[in-house]
């Protein structure tokens, strides 16, 4: 019965777009400045954070919509969560990627870590939507933010763990961006969570933080799951047994009049590009940039292409 | 009257006229076309001197629209740098007076933006870099003035994090790192725009120096066209003009053998054609009239002899015919009976034909010859005259008065020949009461003017110029006698002392014959030009 219906319906919305079609067709021959194109809507402004993954999002979303038509602004490096997310308050940019996890506790003040990433997808698209805003379907990859030391740390100090490092001696000296301090996921969340009370803190530019513990300036420094030095053994990230650091699943933010303006196609293209992005998709175009030091349009553009999105 | 249709005819003769036409035209043309040059390069000059006093202004204007663009750029720079320092001290601070800076800068910003994008030059892609700027500060204030100070409404804890920096970064790297790209593109801006306005000074400089050179250039130029043109005319048209006036005096002057050059074929050549036609057809003139004149003086000359030999001739044959009728009567006078009337119209005849011919004599003598002038006193002149009219005023009882006399310089003898005469005629022609002559004489504007008062029988105003014309006589010889003639040699003696004579007369009543004489001291004056002080009467 539905079957049939279904085939009825689509016979009944062919013949419409067939007669609407010839319609349009004979008006338009009939009259070809009787109506003007409707006015294609403004730019949409893209905002990338300050750190080589977020580059390579913007770039992969940028351009799957404008291999489709779309126009697009992108604002690259535009700076932290909390710096991004006012920008986007303030109805200066109209979406950009974020983590679940990091929007939750940094932006929406969430401290509480949700029982899975679903949820806490879920959670952070509940706050969103309550502010004009919403979020796109999120990445199969997770990339979360965690603790890493030098293996030779471990063993020196025995630290596997964050728990550990509220015991090491002498107090470990941690690198960190700058929003590093007041966050949650930062030294907020290790003093609440897990009782570690002034550490030794040095603020790092995003990328010398590998740099400054292979040097030993750092013991400890703050990386993101997904980045491609993790994968040669030379670091160590330390446990977190009760869950500081969240879901590390990227969802794009967006304004919701901004998505109501440019259709359906616009999220059928951003989300078709969030669904290629797994955790080893990640890694690549991260390490390419970061270590092979190629440019992230480039990189985002043969992942595009090799995916049939460009 | 006679000099126009003279020199008409004097005009070049037809066959030359094609000619001269064609050459005349070539002066007007010359003129015409050296005007036209001098005004058309004239203009040219001020065109010239326009544009490039244009072109200067408008790169003195250019060149301080790009001052004025750089003073707000350097407003522009100054806004950002105040909102970076100002947010800054609000986050680190977290008091809120610090942001009144940051929101008036915010204020400003847009509108300093559009002045810079209008004042800034379209060289070197200056419009093009203002837009970039323009972007740059736009994302700087939209992703990250305004999200910092949001964020520090919210946590300023959160918002100092924003703003910490690694250890090797310094307080004036942090301040900087966010406006670094943009204050590198105003100083870019400002190189170039600075290029720009000493490029655009140095053309407003050669550009006036080059409206100052026009303007020199054009003046010399002008003053130098002026001066050709003044030289050109000097020497083409205002020399001939003057040679041809200068000889113009000459002629006037009685040099009828003035000249003047010919040789050009324009129309000072028609100017000198015409002058020389006008002098040769007034020295053809003068030659004709002396050849008139000395004609006249020869007829003239041979009339006076033919009168004077004829009246003396005459009175040979006249004075024998008297004789013999005085004869014929004496002889016959005893004896005569008859026919005595016959031998006195004989003797009366002939001697009213000596008195006619020798009264013909006298006129035909007066204003003739030489006068002998002299300084005589007027009174002995009329002393003689009425000595010599003796016998005439005595036989009617006249009764002459002379007033008080001055001393004249005259012919004793012709003006004593006047006064003879109007006395005479004083003393003839009366009625039957006893005449009463009145002599005067009274000066009057430098001449003496005499004065023979009568109370004769008078006349009619409309006689008054006749009777001096010779033999006119207003009345019948048998009435009173005369030839007629004294009154006609009266006005030629005084006509040749250069005087003047008239009558005024009441019929019945009189007359008053008037005549002028020179005084003795202004004859003296003029005795060299007694031709103008005739002429002057």
């Amino acid at each position: 019965m539905s079957a049939v219906r279904a085939i009825a319906l689509a016979l009944l919305a062919t013949l419409a777009a067939g007669l609407g079609g010839c319609g349009g067709g004979d008006d338009a021959a009939k009259k070809p400045t009787a109506t003007a194109p409707p006015p294609s809507p403004p730019a949409v402004r893209i905002g990338t954070k300050d750190f080589t993954e977020e580059d390579v999002l913007g770039e992969l979303y940028a351009q799957a919509l404008e291999a489709r038509g779309f126009d697009v602004d992108l604002k690259r490096n535009v700076g932290s969560s909390e710096i991004i997310h006012q920008a986007l308050d303030n109805g200066v940019l109209d979406m950009y990627p974020e983590y679940v996890g990091v929007l939750l506790s940094e932006v929406a003040d969430v401290t509480m870590r949700p029982s899975s990433p679903d949820a806490a997808y879920r959670l952070a698209k509940a706050f969103e939507e309550r502010n004009g805003f919403t979020m796109l379907a999120q990445t199969p990859f997770s990339d979360s933010n965690a603790l890493a030391v030098k293996p030779s740390y471990a063993k020196r100090t025995g630290v596997r763990s964050i728990d550990d490092l509220k015991r090491a001696s002498p107090r470990p000296r941690i690198g960190a961006p700058k929003e590093f301090q007041a966050r949650f996921e930062g030294l907020v969340g290790l003093r609440r969570v897990y009782g570690i009370r002034k550490p030794r803190y040095r603020v790092l530019d995003f990328g010398e933080r590998y740099a400054a513990l292979d040097s030993g300036r750092v013991d400890v420094t703050v990386v993101l799951t997904t980045e491609r030095q993790l994968s040669s053994r030379r670091y160590v990230i330390l446990r977190d047994p009760r869950r500081l650091f969240a879901s590390g699943h990227v969802a794009p933010v967006i304004s919701r009049r901004v998505l109501q303006a440019h259709g359906p196609r616009f999220r059928q293209i951003v989300d078709a590009v969030s669904a290629k992005l797994t955790t080893d998709a990640m890694r690549a175009m991260n390490g390419a940039v970061d270590i092979d030091q190629r440019a992230p349009g480039d990189v985002a553009a043969e992942f595009l292409r090799r995916k049939g999105l460009l | 009257m006679v000099r126009g249709p003279r020199l008409f005819s004097l005009r070049a003769p037809k066959g030359s006229c094609t000619l001269r036409q064609r050459f005349r035209t070539r002066i007007t043309t010359r003129v015409v076309a050296l005007s036209a040059a001098a005004s058309i390069l004239l203009g040219l000059t001020l065109v010239l001197l326009i544009v490039a006093v244009t072109s200067q202004r408008d790169s003195a204007r250019t060149a301080f629209r790009s001052q004025e663009a750089l003073a707000a750029g350097s407003q522009l720079e100054n806004a950002v740098i105040t909102i970076e320092n100002g947010l800054r001290g609000y986050v680190a601070s977290g008091e809120k007076r610090l942001l009144q800076p940051v929101d008036d800068a915010l204020r400003r910003y847009p509108g300093l933006q559009s002045t810079l994008s209008q004042l800034v030059s379209e060289e070197g892609g200056q419009r093009q870099r203002v837009r970039r700027i323009a972007t740059m500060i736009d994302d700087y204030v939209g992703l990250w003035a305004r999200p910092v100070i949001g964020l520090a409404g919210q946590s300023l804890d959160r918002a100092r994090s924003q703003l910490l920096t690694n250890d090797t970064s310094t307080p004036e790297d942090t301040v900087s790192s966010r406006l670094d790209p943009i204050r590198s593109q105003f100083a870019e801006l400002f190189k170039r725009e600075r290029a720009v306005i000493d490029k655009r000074q140095h053309a407003a400089e050669q550009r006036s120096a080059r409206a100052m050179g026009f303007g020199i250039g054009g003046l010399a130029f002008v003053l130098a066209v002026a001066a050709g043109l003044t030289l050109y005319l000097r020497r083409s048209i205002v020399r001939p003009v003057l040679t041809v006036a200068d000889a113009t005096g000459r002629l006037a002057a009685g040099d009828l053998a003035t000249r003047v050059p010919a040789e050009r074929e324009d129309e000072l050549g028609d100017l000198a054609h015409g002058f020389n036609a006008m002098a040769d057809s007034l020295a053809r003139g003068r030659a004709e009239l002396e050849r008139s004149n000395a004609e006249l003086t020869r007829s003239n000359a041979e009339l006076e002899q033919f009168a004077s030999v004829t009246s003396h001739d005459l009175q040979a044959p006249l004075t024998t015919i008297s004789m013999y009728a005085e004869l014929l009567e004496r002889r016959r006078g005893s004896e005569r009976d008859g026919d005595p009337d016959l031998v006195d119209g004989i003797r009366e005849a002939t001697q009213q034909a000596r008195a006619l011919i020798r009264d013909l004599l006298e006129y035909s003598r007066a204003g003739r010859g030489q006068l002998q002038l002299e300084e005589v006193p007027a009174g002995s002149i009329v002393e003689e005259a009425l000595e010599r009219l003796a016998g005439a005023i005595e036989h009617s009882r006249a009764q002459v008065e002379v007033g008080e006399m001055p001393v004249v310089l005259a012919d004793r003898g012709n003006v004593c020949r006047v006064f003879q005469n109007l006395v005479g005629n004083a003393v003839k022609f009366t009625r039957e009461q006893r005449p009463r002559v009145r002599i005067e004489a009274e000066r009057h504007d430098g001449l003496w003017r005499f004065s023979v008062c009568d109370n004769g029988i008078g006349m009619n105003a409309e006689y008054a110029q006749r009777i001096f014309e010779p033999f006119q006589r207003l009345h019948g010889e048998e009435e009173y006698a005369g030839t007629g003639i004294g009154l006609a040699v009266c006005e030629r003696i005084v006509d040749q002392h250069g005087g003047r004579i008239w009558v005024s007369s009441t019929p019945g009543e009189g007359s008053t014959f008037y005549f002028t004489l020179p005084a003795a001291e202004r004859r003296r004056d003029a005795r060299d030009e007694p031709a103008a002080a005739r002429a002057g009467s």
